[in-house]
């Protein structure tokens, strides 16, 4: 009797087994489950939660865009970077004033399958699944951490939220005007707006599947995306490919795509097909870097990765231009990409030992100060050291990456001259016995002080007592980043990456009123910067606001309160087999919709 | 009288310092170990006093500089002379392990010293409390703890070591007050009415100080070994420089190829750790009354 049970088990257990394969297989429509394609990415850190007003990382805007749908996006291989859009039909209506936009919606999308729908079937995406998802940030149960990206900016939502949030209030300038018709209406012109309305956050979610999974909404995402969510914890996010995904086959031309700089990627397998191309994306989170390349030369784990900064001298031949070495092209894809941000040190101006002093006398000098600590940094040795000598460095801080970018610039600022700050500082009166103590707040960590090391090298180069450069560590970047946000630091070193490609990203980083806890963490306050910023902040992109733009990136350069700056570059290696281009930047999570993976090597060899 | 007649005299008439210290002297193993510490004592004193070692913050050549006349035993991933910050950290080395093996020793003293003496009263016990409590955490997460807790201060780490150390020397003392504590010189200081803090510490305690050595030589290891691991851990040295900060930094280049610091710092370490233990050893066997005669 007892045998006869376990046979019957064992059968019941092969059936079951046979048809939940099956079950995955007939996602792809003809996949068997021996076919299924696979394609393990990896991540740095586990996205903590996958809803989208709670993104915060990099990791957590990857997973919420391969998860959920926005009304625009990114061209997948145009650069400079280009709006397209995305559930949006076309790109929006924009009124003569600046005021109103008027988004029409595709039709006949749908969310994914999900037991939180009635029946189960995912159904319709609609206009009101906007006005819903833009309303949770402002719900104080959501506890939204991207409602900054709207504050003050749509009619009537600040209201909404200080009146209950109650989400059967209307918002005057937030409205679903029909079924597929969005109309936003703003408080004052803001052309960044549809470049927010790619952003992770803005993604369109279901008001049923909140409501059905309350708190636990954050780790059971139910979106529109090109993939749904079938397992999740901290070291492994399991997703497959969501059914209801149907969209225009991919367009290479439409997407940008140049033959010369990408054609040796193959891919022109995914133009005229319709993604996603995989069934299966295994996504590890990895948090060393080691532990990473480790799984990628393997062979058989990770497919992508990104060259951990220690290895670039082993896996390239040349750094200028970046070539790899024949053992490594001959098995790797590769791609460099320059992040959209920097990293900068900037003085928190309301010191008065190096920032704004009362005496006219005193605060000329400190700007002195200051310029002569900005010309002892060595940026090429900081380059050399952590980014394998393969950043960016450009003055200022409107990087290469957006188009105000002015090539034009003096180079002086990030030039190192250890003689010119001590003719200056000798100038200004500055010597050992009278210079003030620096404070350089960090985290723990041996790389964190070694960039104090390092910056306390430079100083004493020039004639700083060493004692005088005083390290404060935190315990972590969240108590680091509240000082730095109630303005008890002076000094800043930070890496901006920006929201959009659009140097008002960065520039407002210097904006009076953003001061602290705001933004403007540096606390510089300049009214003729401040007159510019207001003035360029409703002007659509022309080439008078690009003027005005490098007018306020000079005037920071000129007070000298910033160290700016460099843009690093990463190195991506993949599989031959994988069809792909992957980016950090704007792209972001969407490019894992045109990953394909084929059973032969891809593409000519890169050196 | 004799020559044999006055050796045997002089024998019978030493202190227990004086046959320990010569029966050290014909311990050769631990002569050397011996003069190594004090070679290192020596490169830590001229660093105090700045003979040596004074750039061990600059920036003093290229990135991951090979070996030269210039700079002997390379630059790290700045380019900063490694071997002056190893032999800065020699230093560092002794100030922790000074600070930390006098500190623990002192407290354990003390505290052993009354358990011992009130031993089986409220006392007692509640010493004995203290260090079972101390003891069920695992000694790495309580110094990290204590280290982290105080993170601010400079003397965390040194403060964490010194509370969790004292317990080894508390139990030995008490263990050995306990055994003096029913002697005849202890009952002759209580006839004369010595008050109890008199005894202990006049009387009792100084008969300890053997002991009190010999831990104090194992403390001063482990909390150079503990600062290694601290400061590998983040939680370690504030400023300035020690080999667990050196192999902490070195991750980056060994991952690279890179193993000047990690070498440099971990050899240096061996040989006081060794020369320490060695000398440690040696000072235990001259200094057990079982064995010196």
């Amino acid at each position: 009797m007892t045998a006869l049970r376990t046979v019957k088990n064992i059968a019941l257990c092969f059936v079951a087994v046979s048809l939940t394969a099956a079950c995955e297989g007939n996602g792809n429509g003809s996949s068997t489950p021996t076919e299924v394609k696979t394609f393990h990415y990896s991540m740095r850190s586990s996205p903590g939660s996958l809803d989208p007003a709670r993104v915060s990382t990099v990791s957590a805007n990857v997973m919420v865009q391969t998860l959920y749908d926005s009304l625009y996006a990114y061209k997948y291989l145009q650069r400079p970077y280009e709006l397209k859009p995305r559930l949006a039909a076309a790109m929006p209506e924009i009124s003569d004033d600046g005021l109103t936009y008027t988004i029409r919606l595709k039709q006949g999308i749908r969310f994914a399958d999900n037991r939180a729908f009635s029946n189960g079937r995912g159904r319709e995406v609609v206009a009101e699944d906007f006005v819903y998802a833009l309303k949770r940030h402002f719900d104080p149960d959501s506890r939204s951490v991207a409602a900054w990206i709207w504050q003050g900016r749509i009619v009537g939502l600040d209201e909404w939220k200080r009146n209950g949030a109650d989400y059967d209030q209307p918002v005057k300038g937030l409205q679903a005007i029909d079924r597929y018709v969005l109309q936003i209406r703003l408080t004052r012109p803001y052309p960044q707006l549809v470049h927010n309305l790619a952003m992770g956050p803005s993604a369109a979610v279901p008001r049923e599947a909140v409501e059905f999974y309350g708190r636990e909404f954050s780790v059971n995402p139910v979106g529109s995306g090109p993939f749904r969510l079938i397992s999740y914890d901290a070291t492994e996010a399991v997703l497959v490919r969501n059914e209801n995904f149907q969209r225009e086959p991919v367009s290479l031309a439409e997407e940008g795509y140049d033959p010369i700089t990408q054609g040796q990627y193959g891919l022109e397998v995914i133009d005229g097909r319709r993604a996603p191309f995989i069934d299966r994306l295994e996504i590890s989170f990895i948090d060393e870097g080691s532990a990473r390349w480790s799984s990628f030369t393997k062979g058989n784990e990770v497919q992508m990765a990104g060259v951990p900064a220690e290895q670039v001298y082993r896996v390239l031949e040349s750094r200028d231009p970046v070539v790899l070495k024949p053992e490594y092209a001959r098995k790797y894809h590769m791609s460099t990409e320059k992040e959209a941000g920097f990293v900068y040190t900037a003085f928190n101006m309301d010191f008065p030992e190096t920032g704004y002093h009362p005496d006219p006398v005193r605060n000329e000098r400190n700007r002195a100060l200051r310029c002569a600590i900005m010309k002892a940094r060595d940026w090429n040795a900081r380059n050399d050291s952590w980014y394998g000598g393969l950043g960016e460095i450009f003055p200022g801080i409107i990087p290469s990456s957006v188009p105000e970018f002015d090539p034009e610039l003096s180079r002086e600022s990030v030039e190192y001259d250890p003689e010119g700050a001590r003719a200056l500082l000798a100038e200004y009166g500055w010597n050992a016995g009278n210079l003030p103590e620096l404070v350089y707040s960090s985290q723990p960590g041996p790389t964190s002080r070694l960039f104090f090391e390092q910056f306390r090298g430079w100083l004493t180069n020039i004639g700083y007592p060493k004692e005088k450069i005083i390290l404060k560590t935190y315990a972590t970047f969240a108590d680091l980043s509240k000082a730095w946000h109630n303005s008890e630091e002076q000094l800043l070193s930070l890496g901006w990456l920006l929201d959009y490609p659009d140097a008002e990203s960065s520039l407002q980083l210097f904006y009076g009123p953003n001061r602290s806890p705001g933004s403007n963490s540096s606390n510089y306050s300049n009214p003729e910067y401040d007159r510019l910023y207001e003035a360029t902040s409703v002007m659509q992109p022309s080439a008078e606001r690009t003027a005005l733009y490098r007018q306020m990136n000079r005037m920071v350069i000129d007070d000298c309160v910033v160290i700016s700056g460099l843009s690093r570059v990463g190195i991506a290696l993949w599989h031959k087999n994988v069809v792909a281009l992957p980016d950090n930047n704007f792209v972001g999570g969407q490019f894992l919709q045109y990953v394909d993976v084929l059973d032969k090597a891809v593409g000519s060899a890169v050196r | 009288m004799n020559a044999a007649a006055e050796a045997m005299q002089r024998r019978h008439g030493d202190s227990l310092w004086n046959k320990a210290w010569r029966k050290f002297r014909h311990d050769r193993v631990g002569v050397v170990a011996l003069l190594v510490v004090c070679a290192y004592a020596i490169v830590a004193l001229g660093v105090v006093l700045g003979w040596w070692a004074t750039g061990w913050a600059d920036i003093s050549g290229p990135k991951w500089a090979p070996l030269s006349s210039e700079h002997w035993l390379g630059t790290n991933i700045i380019g900063q002379d490694i071997f002056s910050r190893a032999v800065y950290s020699t230093r560092t080395a002794f100030e922790v392990g000074l600070i930390v093996a006098l500190g623990a020793t002192f407290i354990g003293a003390v505290l052993g010293a009354i358990a011992g003496f009130f031993s089986a009263t409220w006392i007692d016990e509640a010493v004995i409390w203290l260090m079972g409590v101390l003891d069920s955490v695992p000694f790495i997460l309580l110094v990290a703890a204590i280290a982290y807790s105080l993170q601010d201060s400079p003397w965390a780490m040194h403060i964490a070591m010194i509370a969790t150390f004292w317990i080894g020397t508390a139990r030995l003392v008490r263990g050995e007050v306990i055994k003096l504590k029913g002697q005849e010189f202890v009952e002759s200081a209580h006839a004369i009415g010595l008050g109890r803090m008199t005894i202990i510490f006049r009387h009792i305690l100084p008969n300890t100080f053997h002991v009190l050595l010999v831990q104090a030589t194992l403390s001063f290891v482990a909390a150079i070994k503990s600062e290694v691991i601290l400061s590998f851990l983040g939680l370690g040295v504030k400023d300035g420089m020690s080999w667990g900060l050196m192999i902490s930094e070195s991750t980056f280049e060994v991952l690279a190829g890179y193993f000047n610091n990690f070498i440099a710092a971990s050899v240096l370490m061996f040989g006081l750790v060794m020369a320490f233990n060695m000398f440690s050893d040696a000072l235990q066997d001259a200094l057990d009354p079982r064995t010196v005669k």
